[in-house]
């Protein structure tokens, strides 16, 4: 198939490296068994619910408990955006009916064997409906996904998207309009081996629209990722938060565009934004882009945007009480992404994505006092 | 149980240590007390540890209780000249549990038994207290070969050692340090003390910043954490005051670098009676 992929001269590609996708598509697909059922990452502790197992992008039928969730034509649209038009027509929707929610989080697994994999989605909430979708990918090819999020009023919806695959390219591309009241909020964390290019765009079209997205990018070695989003407020009331939290390693980079457009109508606009990055070493590099464009006049938004390395002094105060310095930096670092990570409301799914920011800083066990809190309990 | 031989010590190339000696023995407590610029919380930092602090010349050893044998092994012998069951001998430094604390990562003097409170605590923002704790306290346990503290022994000893400080268990759920006041960061200091259980506590101004009750308070932490046959502690501070409480055995009059003049605690009474400027003259 012949790729026609952006290059980094347009500014919504500057720091994306692309240039691995043609080989990459063009690997032959792994022949061998991926994990067992029992062995996919599925949340520990969370009500059972959904479960849906997608290998090459194709629906893992026996090993999946579908419930409410669809699989045929989706309503995606891709735009122009040069990724997202390669995920087809063909994929699985989660439409739910006034006041309707699944029993417990929809747990989706994307297994990548090699190769690319092209998969659409549609996630459409009528009134007061509310889901809680976690997604998990792994594996090593590129695993490309559009996702379109129609969230009427007063819906809620809680995405939550773990990237802990070995190696490869994840590109998501988000589309998502509220209606009035509405609620979504994205978290995403890259705590893999995986390249990523995260796209979004998030329209609160009614009053009194709540959308947060952000997310926490961890990278090394050479890795990169590569997250931009846009917030648009089209009416008045509405309430948004970007919080994202981006550690470098080596020689790693870690960019995030994130930007907010207040239309002329959108008075009363609450919007923050903060862009954090924590650099482990000089020669990687972090990237952070806020932009805000306002055309209302009665307006709150805030912007901060930091990038800064791990503070000695509480690296020696650590290591004078014992902790080994790797430690620590680990211990320091998942501080520093917490806030990300504390966005999602349920603790389940919340404790298991602060155990692989753990596990990527090399401390599988969970060192938080909600873990320690419990375990005393259970004594 | 701590030997400070001819130690000089330097920050950013300037010559702050000048040739320091002193020796503490397990159940004494030491103070040194100086004027501002006499090289007191470099001391504390040079036997912490502290990244910036380079030792140009001097040693310092110390026999903690508990200590890996394989750490010990590893570390070269030391010599030295004193004698006496509270000295390293001079035959065979490595096998009666001497270490030289200068050849230890600041995380290894810990887990050796070696406890620096800080004149200024530092805040930690997103680690709580307990997670920091309970971190370092196991990291400390792992390195001398023993099992990791459960979760409801941790909780266990942190209510006891809060509660022995007057220090809320709320607190110690909160972040490090953030948000609290100079007296209660001092205490947490006291808290962590009585947590990690030290051989040796070297406090660095530990009074400074407490009003008269949390001065009691942190006083009488110290006699209860550290007042053992088994342990010893170097109070670096300014003032009498901390010494009406904990009581020391020898006094130190640090100034320029080195040790001046050592007596009883009636040097600390004389110091605060006719200041500084006529003992270390």
């Amino acid at each position: 198939m012949q790729l026609d992929l952006p290059s980094n001269r347009a500014e919504a590609w500057r720091w994306s490296d692309l240039s691995a996708l043609p080989a990459l598509a063009g690997e032959p697909k792994f022949a061998g068994t991926y994990p067992d059922f029992h062995q996919l990452p599925w949340l520990g502790d969370a009500p059972e619910g959904p479960r849906l197992v997608f290998v090459d992008g194709t629906l893992d039928a026996d090993r999946s408990n579908p419930g409410p969730i669809r699989f045929g034509p989706v309503e995606a649209r891709a735009e122009d955006h040069p990724l997202a038009r390669l995920a087809g027509q063909q994929g699985w929707s989660l439409r739910l009916g006034p006041d309707h929610a699944p029993t417990g989080p929809v747990q989706i697994v994307h297994i990548s064997t090699g190769a690319a994999d092209h998969l659409p989605a549609e996630i459409a909430l009528d009134t007061d409906a509310q889901a809680s979708i976690v997604e998990t990918y792994i594996g090593s090819g590129w695993t490309n996904r559009l996702t379109a999020i129609r969230l009427a009023k007063s819906a809620r919806l809680m995405l939550s998207r773990r990237l802990i695959g070995d190696s490869g390219f994840v590109s998501l591309t988000d589309r998502a309009e509220l209606g009035q009241a509405a609620s979504l909020i994205s978290v995403t964390l890259a705590a893999g081996g995986t390249d990523t290019r995260l796209d979004g765009r998030i329209d609160l079209q009614g009053e009194e629209g709540f959308a947060e997205a952000g997310g926490t990018l961890l990278a090394r070695g050479r890795q990169r990722h590569d997250a931009n989003l846009v917030l648009r407020h089209s009416a008045a009331h509405g309430m948004s938060r970007q919080v994202w939290r981006s550690v470098a390693d080596d020689k790693a980079t870690c960019s995030v565009a994130a930007r907010v457009e207040v239309a002329r109508a959108a008075q009363k606009t609450d919007g923050e934004q903060s862009l954090r990055g924590l650099l482990l070493q000089r020669s990687a590099t972090i990237n952070a882009k806020p932009e805000l464009e306002i055309f209302a006049d009665d307006v709150k938004c805030a912007h901060g945007a930091t990038v800064g390395e791990i503070d000695r002094n509480a690296l020696f105060y650590l290591a004078s009480r014992g902790v080994p310095v790797e430690e620590a930096k680990a211990l320091l670092t998942q501080a520093f992404v917490a806030d990300a990570i504390d966005r999602i409301g349920e603790e389940a799914v919340r404790e298991a994505f602060h155990a692989d920011a753990m596990a990527w800083f090399g401390f599988p066990l969970p060192l938080g006092e909600e873990g320690a809190r419990r375990e005393a309990v259970g004594r | 149980m701590l030997q400070i031989n001819n130690l000089h010590a330097e920050v950013d190339g300037k010559q702050i240590l000048n040739g320091l000696s002193l020796e503490v023995k397990a159940g004494e407590v030491h103070a040194i007390m100086g004027p501002n610029g006499a090289g007191k919380s470099t001391l504390g930092y040079v036997l912490g540890g502290r990244p910036g602090y380079e030792v140009t010349k001097g040693s310092v050893l110390f026999r903690p209780n508990t200590v890996r044998a394989e750490l010990v092994e590893a570390l070269p012998s030391s010599s030295n000249t004193e004698e006496g069951k509270d000295s390293p001998s001079t035959s065979s430094g490595r096998t009666d549990g001497w270490v030289d604390l200068l050849d230890l990562d600041p995380d290894e003097r810990a887990a050796a038994g070696l406890f620096l409170g800080f004149q200024y605590p530092v805040e930690i923002p997103g680690v709580s207290n307990v997670q920091f704790l309970r971190t370092a306290l196991n990291a400390q346990r792992r390195a001398r070969g023993e099992a990791e503290i459960s979760a409801g022994d941790f909780l266990r000893l942190s209510r006891e050692q809060a509660g022995g400080l007057g220090l809320d268990m709320e607190m110690l759920k909160r972040p490090v340090n953030v948000g609290f006041s100079g007296g209660e960061k001092k205490r947490n200091e006291m808290v962590q003390m009585g947590i990690l259980d030290p051989t040796f506590a070297v406090l660095d101004e530990t009074d400074s910043g407490l009003d008269i009750d949390a001065l009691r308070v942190v006083g009488e932490g110290i006699n209860r954490i550290m007042r053992r046959p088994d342990k010893a502690v170097l109070l670096i501070t300014h003032y009498q005051r901390l010494l009406d409480i904990v009581q020391p055995d020898v006094v130190h009059v640090l100034a320029a670098g080195r040790i001046v003049k050592t007596g009883g605690p009636e040097l600390a009474l004389e110091l605060e009676r006719e200041g500084y400027g006529a003992i270390a003259a």
